[in-house]
């Protein structure tokens, strides 16, 4: 584990938590959340953690699983075992090989339109 | 005015001479004041606050963590200063505030750099450094707007002005408390591992369906319902330049 700092947030593997969660720095979660998760900080969701919940975040890496809407101002980096099922908000998006998108994705405001050549 | 508060540890033969060299060092630097020694049926609280009744401005503990806390829980007005000089063992609080050991710490008390510091509260109690509760497993409302609970029993930690290698110091003057859960991961044949939950606060309200314990900067609290908060600003103390937190 790295050197805890200042406003940051950690929820463990193992940890339960059911409601609106608010921080104001960087929340890494393992566990399990249901509700809502807001920060105006970066959001790290881990492999083992099991989101139920919306999330709006500045920054987020996802490699475990959201059922829920995912709003993010700056970068959403999808790794390649990160489930979503939910709609996706961001301004850049990494998606990694093998992760898992069910809903629709609008960025910088636009929802991504499908674009047929004639 | 200066009252300094002896414990009943350091009243020993052991400790005879470094007492005179600090009251020596004391009288030098033009800080001495009135001394109170603490002893198994004097009660530290009504002392003390008859002292201040008086007119003390700084209450000074001389001896360790437990003797800090004796004079923290007495002194109730934000305005007065506490301080310490450690001498002996159990000095944690003492090393995180920057304060050395015996005589050398009358030089620090002399150069009065005084902090404004956030006190803990379990269910009314003030503390200045943690507050832990062993294999527990209760759901903890936190800021009234979500619940946290581990998924097994768990030790559950408090820390105001806490040092560990993992989390650095907690910062006692951030306005903030800092949460800190470790729940025991289950694995089969590899050494168990705590997975470990931290979460800055101001106010928990934490319920437990089985009475549990909770150790507040070492004394005991038993019930099925603590209410936690911080109480920013409520404490003046002495520090040294050499203080671990922020």
């Amino acid at each position: 584990m790295t050197k805890h700092s200042g406003e940051e947030t950690i929820i463990a593997h193992g940890v339960r938590v059911e409601g609106d969660f608010v921080s104001q720095g960087n929340v890494i979660i393992e566990g399990d959340v249901q509700g809502t998760i807001q920060t105006a900080g970066d959001l790290r969701i881990g492999d083992e953690a099991k989101i139920t919940a919306d999330v709006t975040a500045a920054n987020a890496t996802v490699s475990g699983e959201i059922r829920g809407n995912i709003q993010v101002s700056g970068k959403l980096e999808l790794l390649p075992s990160s489930k979503i099922i939910g709609d996706i908000t961001a301004d850049v998006l990494s998606i990694g090989a093998g992760a898992q998108i069910n809903g629709k994705i609008t960025m910088d405001g636009r929802p991504v339109k499908k674009e047929i050549a004639v | 005015m200066y009252l300094y508060v002896y414990d009943e540890s350091v009243q020993d033969r052991k400790n005879e001479r470094e007492l005179s060299l600090i009251e020596t060092r004391l009288t030098d630097l033009g800080i001495a004041g009135k001394i109170a020694r603490l002893a198994l049926f004097r009660d530290a609280t009504e002392l003390i606050r008859d002292e201040v009744r008086r007119g003390v401005t700084t209450v000074v503990a001389v001896g360790n963590d437990q003797t800090l806390r004796k004079v923290l829980d007495a002194v109730q007005d934000p305005q007065i200063v506490v301080a310490i000089i450690p001498l002996g063992g159990n000095n944690d609080i003492a090393a995180m505030l920057g304060v050395p050991q015996g005589v050398a710490a009358c030089d620090t008390l002399s150069a009065r750099l005084v902090e404004e510091m956030d006190a803990g509260s379990v269910n009314g109690m003030r503390f200045l450094h943690i507050a832990t509760a062993e294999n527990v497993q209760p759901s903890c409302v936190c800021e009234g707007k979500y619940a946290v609970q581990p998924v097994r029993p768990s030790t559950i930690e408090i820390r105001n002005l806490a040092q560990s290698a993992e989390f650095g110091t907690a910062d006692p003057t951030d306005g903030k408390l800092e949460f800190v859960m470790k729940t025991p991961r289950r694995r089969w044949f590899v050494r168990k591992t705590d997975a470990v939950t931290v979460i800055p606060f101001t106010h928990i309200l934490m319920k437990s369906q089985k009475p549990m314990t909770m150790f507040v900067d070492g004394e005991a609290v038993e019930g099925t319902e603590f209410d936690v908060k911080v109480l920013p600003r409520q404490m003046r103390v002495v520090t040294g330049k050499e203080r671990k937190y922020a």
